[in-house]
C-alpha cells in the first residue's frame, strides 16, 4: 500500500516534465516572435546597423542583469545596481583623461573602479551574512550611499570623459559592433563558467533552492553569500564603466531608472525571484526582450504615452507564460 | 483574587506615569536648546534659506552656489534644504527651519510640485518670513494675496525658448529637412510649453517635417535609447535633433557618435549646464538656452532680502514684479564663447541689488 503511493508520487510529475520544459523556452519564443513582428512591421529592424544599435542599448543591462542574475539566483534581491553603477562612473569620470581635473589613470582607473564595485559588494554580503540584515534592506542601504557618495563627489556637476580608451568602449569597432558590446559578450561567457564550471556556481543554486539543505549538506552559506555579491558589484562596475563611455560623462544621475530594466530583465527571462530556477542564458534573453522591445516600439510608431504600457504588459506575459505553477503551492 | 488584579492593575498604572513623567522631562530638556536657538536667530540677520530638488543635478547644483555667493555678498547665514523629489520633506522642512528661526528668515523655494506652494506660503505668513517661489505654483495662488510675506514668484516661460531653439536648429540644419524631437515627462508644464514652441518654429517653416516626437522623461539613458532607433528608422533623413532639456541632447550626441554623425547632425538642448555650452563650442550642439540657476538662487533670495530688510514694499509693488517671467539667455555658436568665459570659467558676478533686471513681463495664466 505504502510502496504504491511512493510510486504514485514519483510517478505524478512526470506528465508536467514535458509542459515544465516548454515554459522555460517561453522566453526565447517570446523574443522571437517579437522580433518577427516588429521585422514584418518595419524591415529596417533586422538591418545590420540596427542590430549594432540594439546590441549597443543592451550592453549596460546585460552586465548589470548577469550581476542581479547570480543575486535573485540565491533567492536574494539586490538593489544596489544604481548605488554601485552611479559610484563607478563618477569615479571612473574623475580618475581617466577627463574635463575637470588633472588625473590621467587610465587602465589603472578601471582596475581602482572594479575593485571599489567589488567592495561595495562585499559589503552588501557581510551586512547580509554578519548582521543578518535581509539582503532588501542591506542593499537598499548601499544603494543610497553609493549615489550619495556620487553627489558629494561631484556636486551634481557632470564630468566629461576624454580618455580615449574608455570613450573607444563605445566609439571604436571591432568586427562592426562596439568593443563594449565585446566587453559584454565576455562577461556573460565569464559568468556562465562561473555557473556552470565552479563550485561557487553550483553553490548559488543550492542556496536558491534550499538555504537550510544546503547549509547542512556542507556548504559555507557566509562564504558563498559574500563571494556571489561581491561578483555582482564587480559586474554592476563593468556596467558603470560601459554606462560612462556610452554617455562620455560622468554624473549622479547616470544610474537612475537601471534597476527597473535590470529586475525586469532578469524576471521576464525566467528567472525565478524566490530563488533555484533560472540563469544567466535566461537573463541574455530577458534583456534582449526588454531593449528589443524599447527599440521596437519606435520602429514600429507606438505612442510615447502607451509605450510604458505596452511594457507592463510584456513583463506580465512574459512571467506569466514561464511560471511553472505546478511548483508553486503560494503566491506571494 | 481581586485584590491582587487590583495591584497589579496600580503598579502598571504607576509605571506608566513615571514613563510619561520621563517623557515628559525630557521634552522639556529638548525644547531649551531650541529656545537659546531661537532667540539668537531672532536677533540676527535673517537667515536665507533655498529650498531645491536635489544637490545631484547641475542645474540645482548650481542654484544653490548662486545662493551661497548672494548671502555672502550680505554676510547672512545660509542654509539649503534638498526635497529629494519628495514634497512631504519638502514642506515639512520649511516648517521646521521656519520654527528654528522664529521666522527671521528670506526662503526662495522651487516647490517640488506646484500644489506644495500654497502650503509653504501660508507657512511663511504665519511665521513672519518673507518668501520668494520658482517655476511651481497654483495658477490661483498670488503673492499680492499674502502681502507682504509672499514676495513673489518667478518662472519662466518654455514657449518662447523651445521656439528660439527650433529656430536655432532650423537654421543650423540650412531651412529644411527632417527633425526628430525628444520631450520631457508629458505631464510637465515645461515640456509642455517647449514643444509648444517648437510646434511653433515648425509651423513657421513648412520646409522642416517633424520625422517623430518621442518622449524620453529628462532622462540621458532614454535619450540614447531612442535615438538609436530613430537612427535606424530614418537614418539619413534626420537633419537635426531637438530636445527639451540638455542631458537628452548630450546622450543624442553621443548617439550619432557611435554613429560616426556628431557634429554632422545638429542637436539642440535647453537649461544651459556647462557640458552643453562646451558642446556648443565645439560644434555638436546648436544652441541651448541658459535659465541662469545662478541667478535664480541668488537673485530669489536677494529680492526676499530686499523685501525684508525693508528696500521696497511688495504691497505697493506692481502685478509685472509680483509675478513675473525671468529671462532666459539664448546660447548658439555666435555669443557661446563669451557666456563661457563670464559664467562657466568664472564664477558669475552679479548685481544684487538689480532686482528687476530680468523681469520680463507677468505671467500669463
Amino acid at each position: 500500500m505504502s510502496n504504491a503511493t511512493a510510486a504514485a508520487v514519483t510517478v505524478k510529475p512526470r506528465p508536467f516534465a514535458g509542459l515544465q520544459r516548454l515554459a522555460g523556452w517561453a522566453p526565447l519564443a517570446v523574443l522571437v516572435l517579437l522580433c518577427i513582428l516588429i521585422a514584418v512591421i518595419n524591415p529596417n529592424f533586422l538591418s545590420f546597423g540596427n542590430v549594432v544599435r540594439i546590441s549597443q542599448s543592451a550592453m549596460v543591462p546585460m552586465v548589470l542583469g548577469i550581476g542581479a542574475t547570480l543575486i535573485i539566483l540565491m533567492g536574494s534581491v539586490d538593489l544596489s545596481v544604481e548605488g554601485v553603477l552611479t559610484l563607478a562612473a563618477v569615479l571612473l569620470s574623475m580618475l581617466v583623461l577627463n574635463g575637470a581635473n588633472a588625473n590621467e589613470l587610465g587602465l589603472f582607473a578601471v582596475v581602482i573602479v572594479l575593485a571599489v564595485g567589488a567592495g561595495v559588494g562585499c559589503i552588501n554580503g557581510m551586512i547580509n551574512v554578519y548582521l543578518k540584515v535581509p539582503s532588501f534592506m542591506a542593499t537598499l542601504g548601499t544603494w543610497f550611499i553609493g549615489v550619495g557618495v556620487g553627489n558629494a563627489l561631484l556636486g551634481g556637476m557632470a564630468i566629461r570623459i576624454n580618455d580615449p580608451l574608455i570613450r573607444g568602449l563605445a566609439i571604436d569597432r571591432f568586427l562592426g559592433f562596439p568593443w563594449g558590446v565585446w566587453v559584454a559578450v565576455l562577461c556573460v561567457i565569464i559568468a556562465l563558467a562561473i555557473q556552470n564550471y565552479t563550485r561557487l556556481g553550483r553553490h548559488i543554486y543550492a542556496l536558491g533552492g534550499g538555504e537550510e539543505l544546503a547549509a547542512l549538506s556542507g556548504i559555507s552559506v557566509a562564504k558563498v553569500r559574500i563571494a556571489a555579491f561581491t561578483l555582482a558589484g564587480v559586474f554592476y562596475a563593468v556596467g558603470g564603466i560601459l554606462a560612462s563611455a556610452q554617455l562620455g560623462l560622468g554624473n549622479a544621475q547616470i544610474g537612475s531608472g537601471r534597476l527597473f530594466t535590470t529586475i525586469t530583465a532578469v524576471v521576464v527571462g525566467g528567472t525565478s525571484l524566490s530563488g533555484g530556477r533560472g540563469g544567466i542564458l535566461q537573463t541574455v534573453v530577458g534583456v534582449l526582450i526588454v531593449v528589443v522591445l524599447t527599440n521596437g516600439m519606435v520602429l514600429v510608431g507606438v505612442e510615447p504615452s502607451v509605450q510604458i504600457g505596452v511594457q507592463g504588459v510584456m513583463i506580465i506575459t512574459a512571467v506569466a507564460l514561464s511560471i511553472n505553477r505546478k511548483l508553486m503551492k503560494i503566491v506571494k | 483574587m481581586s485584590n491582587q488584579s487590583d495591584g497589579t492593575n496600580s503598579s502598571r498604572f504607576v509605571s506608566r506615569r513615571s514613563v510619561l513623567k520621563g517623557a515628559t522631562a525630557l521634552g522639556v530638556l529638548g525644547t531649551f536648546p531650541a529656545i537659546i536657538t531661537r532667540r539668537a536667530y531672532a536677533q540676527g540677520a535673517p537667515t536665507l534659506v533655498n529650498s531645491i530638488r536635489s544637490l545631484s543635478n547641475p542645474y540645482h547644483a548650481t542654484w544653490n552656489k548662486g545662493g551661497a555667493a548672494f548671502a555672502q555678498s550680505v554676510g547672512a547665514e545660509y542654509v539649503t534644504l534638498v526635497t529629494e523629489g519628495n514634497s512631504e520633506k519638502g514642506i515639512a522642512d520649511i516648517r521646521a527651519i521656519l520654527a528654528k528661526t522664529g521666522g527671521n528668515a528670506v526662503i526662495n523655494v522651487d516647490p517640488n510640485d506646484s500644489p506644495d506652494a500654497r502650503p509653504i506660503v501660508e507657512a511663511a505668513k504665519q511665521a513672519g518670513a518673507y518668501v520668494v517661489t520658482q517655476w511651481n505654483k497654483p495658477a490661483d495662488l498670488h503673492p499680492w494675496d499674502f502681502d507682504p510675506n509672499y514676495v513673489a514668484h518667478i518662472s519662466f516661460s518654455g514657449v518662447p525658448y523651445g521656439k528660439a531653439m527650433g529656430e536655432a536648429l532650423i537654421k543650423a540644419m540650412g531651412g529644411k529637412g527632417g527633425i526628430v524631437a525628444l520631450g520631457g515627462i508629458e505631464s510637465n508644464v515645461p515640456a509642455y510649453e517647449r514643444r509648444a514652441g517648437l510646434q511653433q518654429a515648425l509651423d513657421a517653416n513648412p520646409d522642416v517635417k517633424l520625422l517623430d516626437f518621442q518622449v524620453a522623461n529628462w532622462s540621458a539613458n532614454e535619450a540614447l535609447e531612442k535615438t538609436n532607433a530613430w537612427l535606424t528608422q530614418f537614418g539619413d533623413q534626420i537633419g537635426g535633433i531637438w530636445a527639451a532639456n540638455d542631458d537628452m541632447a548630450l546622450a543624442a550626441v553621443e548617439a550619432l557618435r557611435a554613429d560616426g554623425r556628431a557634429g554632422k547632425v545638429p542637436v539642440t538642448g535647453v537649461d544651459g549646464i556647462q557640458l552643453a555650452v562646451e558642446s556648443v563650442l565645439k560644434g555638436e550642439m546648436a544652441g541651448t538656452v541658459a535659465w541662469d540657476p545662478f541667478w535664480q538662487g541668488g537673485m530669489g533670495l536677494a529680492i526676499g532680502y530686499a523685501a525684508k530688510t525693508g528696500v521696497f514694499d511688495p504691497a505697493k509693488e506692481g502685478k509685472e514684479h509680483r509675478e513675473f517671467y525671468g529671462t532666459g539667455v539664448v546660447i548658439t555658436a555666435e555669443n557661446a564663447q563669451s557666456f563661457y568665459d563670464t559664467n562657466v570659467k568664472s564664477e558669475p558676478q552679479l548685481d544684487w541689488t538689480d532686482i528687476w533686471g530680468r523681469a520680463s513681463g507677468q505671467i500669463q495664466y
